[in-house]
């Protein structure tokens, strides 16, 4: 279909604003960052990177990364775990909870976090356990291994039931049959599921809150230093997250296209 | 053929709760034979194939295996293989990984993996290099020759076909019919085959098994289904075909609505008699009524009106409404078209040995 000239000037529009509407604040976060007045306001008169020295070198910082990073990568090699075989339960086998556990297992995706956060903490303190960035990967589990679950079952609900069967026709046991043909089928949906924890988890700040006890992770930081005494290591530290993740989703998109030419390799060695 | 056969199934009872989709079925599979299941949609082919790879169980009986029972035995444990009707060709593979799956979980090298996997493709008719070729960029025919090559890869001592053929269109279907025919006769296996085409199975098979309910209703060659059938429903499900209710005559002979019997004493010999008040069924195939001169004289005759006229490509079908209202259908060659129009007035007839009476309890 041709696109009409005012259908494209919309659509152009759209994007447009679109994109600003996205990026400038995170933009604005950047200008800050580097900024060496106390205070952003444009234009910037001296530029510095003083801070992100700073923020290096900060002992605090990067016990702040260590926390948030050890919690989002176990959430996500759990959440994940979790997911796959939610996800079975959920899309590939017929049984007779099922209508009732697809209805269970996405509720807490729709609790308010700051509420999720807040039981679990009287839970945590009512059986006598101090809350700690350890109790927080529960907490983010809670949350998160819905939304893992329910990635990989939109792509289990596209899957062949006759794929397996076949496999297992022609002699491979469960095990094999997991390896050779479910995980593989499912692996796009994983790898989803997986950035989507990992982000989800990096990036949460109302379910940390709650429950890290003394621990602190970068977003709370963030927070603590707003409220208390801001200082241009706050949008540093805030820029350095966002990188962080950009590296992240580089990196599996990486993976991913490595791992195709591999393949392409091996199928025309 | 006397042999033992390959495949035994006593009594086969498959129920889903309350529904009973096998009611106690008993077959005999011969040894190297290409045996084709025929029925309608619905009427159990799917389950019963099922319980003979082993992705199910029977409720009752039996189901042995050259001597030993094997209804209790994994489908990963059978020396049996099925084809499925989406084929079930894994999307992530390549053609070549594809065939070599049953080998590789075997645990053969990959140097004859690889070996067994071109004679495979050359077997089928497939060019070598289609080994490396993605699932996805095949056609609709050269998928259906991956599955097969893929299944014989597994060598199995049986192998079956579920529909295999039922997406693709008529001309292609033709082709793989006659190859996969061409198969059996190569590779000297036992196949199952099952399918809703009465064409297909009349086609490919030694003997064909007909399906209704779940139950077998009929087991026979191609011929023997065709001109003898033992009910009405197999009669029907096996194309174009004219029946009449019969009775038996006092006099030995038979009585029928819309049917003139000119034959008499010589019924008995060719078992075409029922007992005095018996009920039957007398059939005979289209391509068996003659259209006669008013005057001509047969052992079967029925008087009616033609009413429309098909092109058949090769031949040309009548429908005539007999004297009762009942309709009949003829077919002739083309080069023996009847030269009349439509609203002629016909006389039809047919012979003793073109008829075929069924008698149903
Ligand atoms: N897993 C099942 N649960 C309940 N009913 C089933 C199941 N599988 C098949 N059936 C029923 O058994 C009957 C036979 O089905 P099927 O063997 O697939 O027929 P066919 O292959 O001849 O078309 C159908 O009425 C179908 O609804
Ligand atoms: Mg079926």
């Amino acid at each position: 279909m041709e696109t009409g000239r005012t259908t494209r000037i919309v659509l152009y529009a759209y994007g447009v604003l679109a994109i600003c509407f996205l990026y400038l604040p995170l933009v604005s976060v950047g200008f800050a960052s580097v900024s060496q007045a106390r205070y952003l306001s444009f234009p910037i008169r001296r530029y510095t990177i003083e801070w992100y020295g700073e923020a290096l070198d900060s002992h605090t910082v990067s016990s702040l990364l260590t926390t948030s990073f050890t919690i989002a990568v176990i959430v996500t090699v759990i959440s994940l775990v979790v997911g796959f075989f939610g996800a079975l339960a959920f899309a590939r086998y017929q049984w007779r909870y099922r209508n009732l556990f697809q209805k269970f297992i996405l509720l807490p995706i729709f609790f308010p976090q700051a509420v999720l956060g807040l039981a679990l903490l009287i839970w945590f303190n009512s059986v006598g356990i101090i809350p700690s960035w350890k109790t927080a990967i529960v907490a983010h589990l809670v949350w998160i291994s819905p939304i893992t679950t329910l990635i990989i079952a939109i792509r289990a609900y596209a899957f062949d039931a006759s794929l397996e069967e076949a496999a297992r026709d022609m002699g491979a046991s469960t095990w094999t049959v997991l390896k050779e043909v479910t995980f593989p089928l499912l692996l796009p949906g994983v790898v989803a599921a997986g950035l989507f924890a990992f982000l989800l988890s990096w990036g949460n700040f109302p379910l940390s809150l709650f429950t890290t006890g003394v621990d602190s992770t970068l977003p709370e930081w963030l927070y603590a230093k707003m409220v208390s005494g801001y200082s241009p290591l706050v949008p540093t530290l805030g820029m350095l997250s966002v990188l962080a993740s950009l590296a992240i989703l580089f990196a599996a998109f990486l993976v991913l296209i490595l791992a195709k030419s591999f393949k392409q390799a091996r199928g025309t060695e | 053929m006397a042999a033992e056969p390959v495949l035994r199934l006593k009594n086969i009872v498959k129920k889903f709760g309350a529904f009973v989709a096998l009611h106690g079925i008993n077959l005999d599979i011969r040894d190297g034979e290409f045996l084709t299941i025929v029925g309608p949609s619905g009427s159990g082919k799917t389950t019963l194939i099922r319980l003979l790879v082993g992705m199910d169980s029977p409720s009752e009986g039996e189901i042995w295996l050259n001597n030993s029972r094997i209804d209790k035995v994994p489908a990963n444990k059978r020396p049996t293989c099925m084809v499925f009707q989406s084929l079930a060709l894994f999307p992530h593979r390549t053609v070549g990984q594809n065939i070599e799956f049953p080998l590789k979980i075997r645990g053969v090298g990959a140097a004859e993996r690889t070996a067994r996997a071109r004679e495979l493709l050359e077997l089928l008719r497939l060019p070598p290099h289609y080994q490396e070729k993605r699932i996805t960029e095949c056609s609709g025919g050269e998928k259906q020759r991956v599955a097969l090559a893929r299944a014989l890869a597994f060598d199995p001592e049986i192998l079956f076909f579920d529909e295999p053929l039922s997406a693709l269109d008529y001309r292609l279907r033709k082709t793989l019919e006659k190859e996969l025919k061409d198969l059996h006769a190569r590779t000297g296996k036992t196949f199952v085959y099952i399918t809703h085409s009465l064409e297909e199975a009349m086609v490919m098979s030694d003997r064909i098994a007909i399906m209704r309910e779940g139950k077998l209703e009929q087991l026979a060659d191609a011929d023997g289904i065709y001109t003898r059938p033992v009910s009405r429903f197999v009669a029907e499900f096996m194309g174009e075909v004219n029946l009449f209710d019969v009775e038996g005559t006092a006099q030995g002979g038979l009585h029928g609505r819309g049917v003139e019997v000119h034959v008499n004493g010589q019924m008995e010999d060719i078992g075409i008699s029922l007992g005095q008040g018996e009920r039957g069924t007398l059939m005979v195939r289209p391509e068996f009524v003659r259209i006669l001169e008013s005057s001509g004289t047969s052992d079967f005759i029925v008087r009616g009106i033609l009413r429309a006229e098909y092109a058949l490509g090769s031949r040309i079908q009548y429908e005539v409404e007999a004297a009762d209202g009942s309709r009949l259908s003829v077919e002739k060659l083309r080069e023996d078209r009847y030269q009349g129009a439509i609203g002629d007035e016909l006389v039809l007839g047919w012979d003793l040995d073109s008829t075929h009476l069924i008698r149903e309890d």
